[in-house]
């Protein structure tokens, strides 16, 4: 079963009526990101870390990197593998067991954004083509769902990345180095109910509201990646004006937390 | 192989004789299985899909009952045999994931309020794959829907748009899919309202726009094809009564 | 009579007031909800050709017991919904230990459905004279959606076909129905109701089935 965080209508008249107003509940514009925080480094084990604050939301990324072998099909490039785990921790809705929908298509538009923008050279991974490559393992670990935790996962993916060194010694395979990064793909997501169109979602407003659109874009302005989620239509217009929003809110969030 | 070592175009047409804006050739058939309450069969281009709906029907385990609606499910599943090499048998990460966003394409036409605590199944297996298999899926299993009686708002139709050498293209098939700059698939009531979006690969904005209408101009050249497979599938059975009438009166 | 088949979102009129079964009202406008038959009369109602038996408060239904609960038999009524049958519906009172002497696992019952509750609790009863278990003759299915037709308007097609063939005849609104006659009757019977089926959806249909058991019957004297 889908999992769900049961809202009480009381609550769901509540957000209603603040929308009819023009306002949501939080006292944000609907075009409004919460506050971003990132801290990078956080995990001395893993290659590379970054723990995201999105409101409350919280979202841990740790990445490790091995040799392994390569994929049959590119011998000569490094491999990502991207997962998600939705812990019991994280919210009464979590249940623990093996990743349900929710976590794989989480892990999945995570994965996306990093592949499809090309932030990894993975040729620059090869080790002996054919044979031994490095594989990046990105583990996005959700700590507190109050909403929104896939652009918190994004953005915990490509700053953990961002500050990965790849363990060559510990694999006798020279000197470690920076992982290089050529992209910094970022992902924004935005509901809408009842016509209206609100960034960057609460836990309570994610219930009420179910449509949602995800856009990943790349730093030039670029779309790499895009998702509908939910159980609602969207008309192409609204489509239209949420990639607007989307290349708005991720330049700035690129320029303020990435680019420094 | 990249994308450069390929052209995907010889004398302003596509590898397979297509324009930018054409649909390869669609074939849908209704009422293709005996168990299903509903069922559907749809080739486009080289895909062979078949999607069954069961149900309404109980809930099995019950505590996924729903109190005031049906729940849907659906279930994407690839044919081990039905790709170059050989797929694992069983869901995988990405059948988890279209099957997902399958359901949720069609989940906004359904009145799933008519039938409380019930499930209502829709199983899709591509027999053989060939680019824009969640799509055919889609566009079986609304098929399979009606065929099936379900009440439903609309019906759901979906079609993909590429873009090969930075040119948006209509349905890509397999070779402009791998080697192509971006894949956008939709899905979307006849009057535009849009149910199912995902996009990996590279697009402008601009050319994100032109991807979307495309596509949307593809799934509505879809539905009329849905919609013929159903009026036909009719117009076989008073045919068919007819002759058994000739029959019965000799 | 207009008629024409329709598949889910067709516009079917501009009028709002015209919606009938197997439509809504979108924007003032009629569309349909299935597919299926439209027939066009000062409401439109649309016919499904498939679907499943959804049970309503006062459906006559023939009902197989599936378990027995302290004071329930569990009835499937070919529908995604089980029926409730209480011990107190039972026409003579009964202990609870006896439940299963009565009405066994298995059993077939003619039953009327009293109420179906928002969730769709299903209660059922035997307390009529034409209700009860069924220990004698065939019980065929048809779709629940042919009923109707069979039943003809204001019941015209049952009754000339309970006549014509001399059979006992139970239509359950499921599609479940019971025939009870002698053994070349309930034949005859059956391959009625088996034309009646198949041509559900077609026109001057009672009188192809009075032409159907006119010539059966000359055939066998």
């Amino acid at each position: 079963m889908p999992v769900t965080n049961v809202i009480s209508e009381i609550k769901k008249d509540f957000i209603y009526n603040h929308l009819l107003k023009g306002e949501r509940v939080d006292g944000r514009t609907f075009d409004q990101y919460r506050e971003i925080s990132i801290e990078r480094d956080v995990i001395r084990k893993a290659e590379g870390s970054a723990l995201v604050k999105l409101g409350s939301s919280q979202v841990l990324v740790g990445v490790k990197m091995q040799p392994g072998e390569p994929f049959q099909d590119s011998p000569s490039r490094g491999v990502i593998i991207t997962n998600a785990e939705l812990v019991p921790l994280a919210s009464p809705s979590f249940e623990p067991g093996p990743p349900n929908e929710m976590g794989i298509e989480l892990a999945r538009l995570v994965d996306r954004g990093v592949r499809e923008s090309k932030a990894i050279d993975l040729e620059a991974l090869c080790i002996v083509p054919g044979k031994q490559v490095w594989i990046v393992f990105i583990d996005v670990h959700i700590l507190d769902d109050c909403g929104n935790i896939l652009d918190a996962a994004a953005l915990g993916a490509i700053a953990a990345l961002m500050s990965t060194k790849v363990p060559a010694s510990r694999f006798g395979l020279g000197e470690d180095y920076i992982l290089p990064i050529r992209d910094i793909p970022i992902a924004t997501t935005t509901i809408e109910f009842n016509d209206v169109l609100m960034l960057d979602p609460g836990v309570d407003e994610e219930a009420i509201a179910n449509t949602r659109l995800t856009i990943i874009t790349t730093a030039n302005g670029n779309i790499c990646g895009a998702q509908k989620s939910g159980t609602g239509m969207l008309k192409p217009e609204q489509v239209y004006r949420i990639i607007d929003i989307a290349c708005e809110k991720a330049k700035e969030i690129r320029e303020k937390f990435l680019e420094a | 192989m990249d994308e450069s070592d390929i052209s995907f175009f010889k004398d302003g047409l596509r590898l397979d004789g297509r324009r930018a804006d054409q649909l390869r050739p669609i074939k849908i058939e209704v009422g293709v299985l005996a168990r299903a309450d509903g069922s559907c069969y749809i080739e486009m281009g080289g895909n062979k899909v078949i999607a069954a709906v069961y149900g309404p029907r109980e809930v099995h385990p019950r505590h996924l009952q729903e109190i005031t609606r049906a729940i849907v499910r659906y279930r994407y599943n690839m044919a081990s045999f039905s790709v170059e090499e050989r797929k694992r048998p069983g869901p995988d990460r990405r059948s988890h994931e279209l099957s997902k966003v399958s359901r949720e394409a069609l989940e906004p036409v359904i009145l799933t309020s008519f039938f409380p605590r019930s499930v209502i199944d829709v199983f899709v297996e591509v027999l053989q794959a060939d680019a824009g298999t969640r799509t055919a899926g889609i566009n079986a299993a609304a098929v399979a829907l009606a065929d099936a009686g379900i009440p439903m708002k609309s019906m759901i139709s979906s079609c993909a748009a590429g873009k090969v050498e930075d040119t948006i293209v209509l349905d890509p098939m397999k070779e402009e899919d791998n080697f192509g700059q971006a894949d956008l698939p939709i899905a979307m009531t006849p009057n535009g309202d849009i149910t199912l979006m995902q996009m990996d690969g590279n697009l402008t904005p601009d050319e994100f726009h032109g991807a979307v209408e495309m596509a949307m101009k593809g799934a509505r050249d879809i539905y009329e094809l849905q919609r013929k497979a159903l009026v036909d599938k009719y117009s076989k059975m008073v045919e068919k009564t007819g002759q058994e009438e000739v029959h019965a009166c000799d | 009579m207009d008629r024409k088949v329709v598949v889910p979102g067709d516009l079917l009129s501009e009028d709002a007031k015209r919606s009938g079964e197997g439509t809504y009202v979108r924007n003032g406008s009629v569309y349909s909800l299935l597919y299926g038959l439209a027939n066009f009369r000062d409401k439109i109602n649309v016919i499904p050709l498939a679907g499943k038996y959804v049970p309503g408060p006062g459906d006559n239904v023939i009902g197989v017991v599936k378990d027995i609960t302290f004071s329930n038999w569990i009835v499937d009524i070919n529908s995604p919904y089980d029926g409730l049958l209480h011990i107190s519906e039972f026409p003579k009172r009964i202990e609870s230990d006896e439940m299963s002497k009565h009405l066994r696992i298995g059993s077939s019952i003619m039953t009327r459905v009293t109420d179906v509750d928002p969730t769709m609790k299903v209660e059922l009863t035997l307390n009529d004279r034409k209700l009860g278990q069924i220990k004698a003759g065939q019980v065929i299915e048809i779709s629940h959606t042919r009923v109707p037709r069979l039943i003809g308007k204001g019941g015209s097609m049952i009754s000339m076909l309970k006549k014509e063939v001399n059979c006992n005849i139970f239509v359950g609104q499921n599609g479940r129905i019971w025939i009870n006659g002698g053994a070349e009757d309930m034949d005859l019977a059956l391959k009625t109701i088996t034309l009646i089926e198949k041509e559900a959806h077609t026109n001057g249909l009672t009188d192809r089935v009075v032409d159907f058991l006119k010539m059966e019957k000359g055939a066998r004297s």
